[in-house]
């Protein structure tokens, strides 16, 4: 794949200080097979996913997109630091990138660290249109290791984009085959008694949620490096290494749990920024997010890289060999999840139920199916006023703060050791001087499940005006997610420091993952002038509204803010 | 940097050849094994007889340098100074040693003895419960916060697999350890 990239160094010279990169890039129709079902979908360079970018911290690069496809393209860059007409946003950083044209894209690598690139166009990406970036540092690793590889995972369906979303548009539960069944009901009746379990159904019919919503689509075959799990993508390693294993996942929709059975694992980088190593046995990665971690081989034999989706609907599955064609046990997937109580509690309509009912104080929301609740009061779009502090999430038994007590989604390692959880995430070198945020804005993570929107602050993208920043602020976002779906919020241009407690060493990241029923803070340094995407990066819920133009006000080039750039369709996912 | 606890030099519990602890049941764990016995390791030495003197900087999170050369016999001087931003160990062990040794430096974080980028000095005294604190006095390991220098005297004896490591949870498998060559 490396072939078909067009290296030029400045001049030729290797020891130029600031070098310069060159690169192309087409979009192309390509076949994807995954071993289950063989699909036209989008590539790079003939291939999905296309190839890995190595650049290098310090290099100028040049990249030309050229645009094979019969409709328009766009890439952007997820997770760099750039100028924002590079940031490749239809209608926020330019108009796009038409048939048969080649785009030039031309920034400085600010940074080092695992990051990827993908369409934001229409549902190029979910068809296939992405691949890795590997930006190797200026100075040297702060890790030690003999090789490294990118683990780039997705949720390769067999409908496309769009038919996914005219489905789910039709029928939200179009793509949730877990859906519980009658058989279900009279075997849960019988555990728990009829009464009970009727109760339990009618309240979660009444949210136009099912306990099995964790994953809106399913059906998908999980991929890792662009093969399924048949078709096993193998690491090679000397029995002795230590090798860097750089996760990205780049689904559409899916959570991964990964786990290496056998091995422990360093993780070493979050979203690209170095974190105080953290050894764990299992961690999930949201969509959009990276992890690298450091895993070390001494025995001849090959360990199997298990990644289930969050909903266990599919499992991706690779290897990692001291010889071709070895293979390790593959795990069965666990019992799916379902979502408890607990992960509805910021769904709800505070005005419209009996509060005398409820124990907020506690810390068992187990309980909280026992209340009263007025069903029919229950206003999704517009739950201002309520008082996310009286729903208190943390504490009890609570072994993860960026999950609701009790919430069903609470992560734990199948061998019972270690799950990462955003509380270990720590910065290695913090990138700011931590300091007090000038402002806060409440962002509320909101949707319709029925009528498939979803929306911020019960706004959707479309009927929304764009969150203005200043440039030089400092600004702290409170998501409160309020429906019973997990979403990886995406900021593009800025960082988004994740509030974990630890003042200086909160870690950096790029996509902050909000549970069902949580709040989640992030800070954000405002240090890049112009205009920006802000969006979940679940596909399908940003292309039905959660998403936000994010303006930032004044700065060194203030008048470049001022001029907005239409695009034919603003923000596509 | 000022420190609050000024300039401390923490030698340190743990897998430690010497130590009664490493015989104990609680950090048997399976790496017992004759081939960790002192003679192996070496002991520490005495300032009158060093050799030559070794400066090892630690960074986040690796040494430098990367590598030691010693001969069977030779004593050296260690001069150790941090100048990362967070709390490192300097250890002279076997790699088994040091992987055990890690599983005490795991519960040193845990009980808020290592923050980070500072040591807990009071954590540090807190009874363990079998007798021993966290803050044991050993001769071929110091803790240093950032900003903090120290050194170890050790004496080498026959050529042996060791390492000098880090087992602050998490460095040593990200990369902070260094070999140590018999010439």
């Amino acid at each position: 794949m490396m072939k078909q990239w067009i290296v030029a160094l400045a001049g030729g010279m290797l020891s130029l200080a600031a070098s310069a990169g060159e690169y192309n890039l087409t979009v192309d129709r390509v076949q994807i097979d995954t071993g289950d079902f063989v699909k036209e979908g989008i590539g790079y360079n003939g291939a999905s996913p296309g190839p890995v970018l190595r650049l290098k911290e310090g290099e100028d690069v040049t990249i030309n997109v050229t645009n094979n496809l019969d409709e328009m393209t766009s890439i952007h860059w997820h997770g760099l630091i750039l100028p924002y007409q590079q940031d490749g946003v239809p209608g926020i950083s330019y108009a796009g990138i038409k048939p048969g044209e080649t785009f030039t894209y031309q920034f400085p690598i600010v940074q080092a660290g695992t990051y990827w690139f993908h369409s934001h166009s229409g549902f190029q990406e979910p068809n296939g249109a992405y691949g890795a970036i590997v930006i190797e540092p200026k100075g040297r690793e702060p890790f030690r290791y003999d090789r490294d590889y990118v683990v780039q995972l997705t949720d390769k369906h067999p409908h496309s984009g769009d038919r996914i979303m005219r489905n789910l548009k039709m029928s939200a539960d179009y793509y949730n085959r877990q859906q519980q069944t009658v058989g279900d009901f009279f075997a849960e009746a019988d555990e728990k008694g009829f009464v009970a379990t009727l109760e339990d159904r009618l309240m979660w019919g009444d949210m136009r949620m099912m306990k099995a919503d964790i994953e809106d689509v399913q059906g998908f075959t999980a991929l890792i490096n662009g093969k399924g799990p048949e078709q096993n993508w193998t690491g090679l390693f000397e029995p002795g290494e230590r090798i860097r294993l750089r996760f990205i996942n780049s689904s559409a929709m899916t959570y991964f749990d990964i786990r290496i059975p056998g091995l422990e694992m360093t993780v070493v980088q979050a979203d690209g920024n170095n974190v105080q190593p953290v050894n764990v046995d299992e961690f999930r990665i949201g969509v959009a997010e990276t992890y690298d971690v450091i895993v070390r081989i001494k025995d001849e034999k090959a360990y199997t890289i298990f990644a289930e989706s969050m909903g266990r609907s599919g499992f991706g599955r690779a290897t990692l060999a001291p010889k071709p064609g070895m293979t390790a046990a593959v795990p069965e997937m666990r019992e799916a999840p379902l979502l408890t109580m607990a992960d509805m509690a910021g769904h709800m309509d505070h005005g419209g139920m009996d509060h005398g009912g409820m124990d907020h104080g506690g810390a068992d929301q187990s309980d909280m199916g026992k209340a009263i609740m007025d069903h029919g009061s229950m206003n999704h779009g517009d739950m201002a006023g309520m008082d996310h502090s009286a729903m208190s999430m943390s504490g009890g038994d609570a072994s993860d703060p960026f999950y609701a007590a009790g919430s069903g989604l609470m992560p734990k390692a199948a061998n019972g050791g270690k799950f990462l959880s955003y509380a270990d995430l720590k910065a290695q070198n913090p990138l700011y001087e931590h300091r007090e945020a000038t402002r806060e804005i409440e962002m509320r993570l909101t949707g319709n499940m029925e009528r498939y929107e979803w929306s911020i602050n019960g706004v959707k993208y479309e009927d929304a005006d764009p969150v203005v920043l200043q440039y030089g602020e400092r600004v702290r976002f409170k998501f409160v997610n309020e429906t019973m779906m997990t979403h990886p919020m995406h900021l593009h241009g800025m960082w988004s420091i994740l509030d974990v407690g630890e003042g200086k060493w909160n870690p950096v990241k790029h996509v902050i993952s909000v549970s069902p029923a949580t709040t989640v803070y992030m800070e954000t340094e405002v240090d890049a002038p112009g205009q920006w995407a802000f969006h979940c990066h679940l596909s399908y819920h940003a292309a039905s509204g959660m998403f936000r133009k994010i303006v930032v006000e004044g700065g060194p080039d203030s008048e470049v803010a001022e001029r907005t750039q239409k695009g034919q369709q603003g923000g596509e996912s | 940097m000022k420190h609050p606890y000024g300039k401390i030099l923490i030698p340190f519990i743990a897998m430690v050849v010497a130590s009664t602890a490493w015989a104990a049941g609680a950090h048997d764990g399976g790496h017992h094994d004759k081939k960790m016995e002192k003679p192996m390791v070496g002991q520490p030495g005495k300032a009158k007889n060093v050799d030559r003197t070794v400066a090892i900087t630690m960074m986040d999170n690796y040494f430098e340098p990367e590598s030691v050369s010693v001969k069977p016999g030779e004593t050296i001087r260690f001069t150790v100074k941090n100048e990362g931003a967070l709390v490192h160990e300097f250890n002279i062990a076997t790699a088994a040693m040091h992987e055990a040794h890690q599983e005490e430096m795991q519960m040193m974080v845990e009980h808020g003895v290592i923050k980070g980028d500072r040591i807990d000095e009071q954590a540090m005294k807190m009874d363990m419960g079998d007798g021993h604190t966290m803050s044991h006095d050993h001769a071929n390991s110091v803790l240093l916060e950032p900003g903090q220098s120290g050194e170890i005297i050790w004496k080498f004896s026959k050529p042996a697999e060791l390492e000098f490591a880090c087992n602050v949870p998490g460095h040593y498998q990200a990369g902070m350890y260094g070999d140590i060559e018999f010439k």
